[in-house]
């Protein structure tokens, strides 16, 4: 019984880990978008043009896609 | 039979032991990924490294900077952020495998008797809370 209960709580603890690196992947893109945004924000508000601002902010997404295939890489090790 | 019965007491031991580590792990590591991500991935943040390179292009264009190399140069500044990333692929991918050939087998299960040790510590001061 005792056994029982275990695998129970080991496996709602690895739907638990799932579940939760699943929804930090979810709101990964939406987080950057906010965040590359707020960025570009600031820096138009310092007279840099729209375009500029625009093409600064892709360091973001090439962060993103650097983490992203890091730990995808990792996962796979 | 009653070899048969310390067999499945202890496989009954490790069942328990892995469900108490999986039990804090489930919590503390999309705690620390979330913790990670949003330090660089938030709207602050966002806002905080705008300004500094907004300050950073405008000191450049008050002192007579043409624009675009000014845009050049906070594009270089702003590089910093994304040379982060290559460092984090470094430490797993390039340099974690000279660490494994440095620590070697044996190192790897004292780290690894070492992280069990940690997590039981911690396990016992949680249920002693409780």
């Amino acid at each position: 019984m005792v056994k029982i209960q275990s695998i129970l709580s080991i496996v709602a603890s690895i739907v638990k880990i799932a579940g939760s690196l699943f929804i930090l992947w979810a709101t990964f893109g939406w987080k950057v978008r906010k965040t590359r945004r707020a960025f570009e924000r600031e820096l138009i508000k310092q007279g840099m043009s729209k375009e500029n601002a625009r093409e600064l902010s892709t360091h973001y997404k090439v962060l993103k896609d650097q983490l992203m295939s890091t730990l995808t890489h990792v996962l796979r090790r | 039979m009653s070899e048969e019965k310390s067999e499945r007491k202890k496989g009954m031991g490790e069942a328990e032991e892995v469900r108490e580590i999986l039990g804090v792990v489930s919590t503390q590591i999309p705690a620390l990924i979330r913790g990670v991500v949003g330090a660089v991935f938030s709207e602050e943040a966002g806002k905080d490294m705008g300004r500094a390179a907004g300050a950073f292009y405008k000191e450049l264009r008050e002192s007579g900077m043409p624009e675009d190399v000014a845009v050049k140069m906070t594009q270089n500044y702003i590089g910093v952020f994304t040379s982060l990333g290559d460092m984090l692929k470094e430490a797993v991918s390039g340099k974690g495998k000279q660490m494994n050939i440095k620590i070697g087998k044996e190192g790897r299960e004292e780290i690894g008797e070492e992280i069990a040790k940690k997590i039981k510590e911690k396990i016992a001061e949680k249920t002693e809370r409780e």
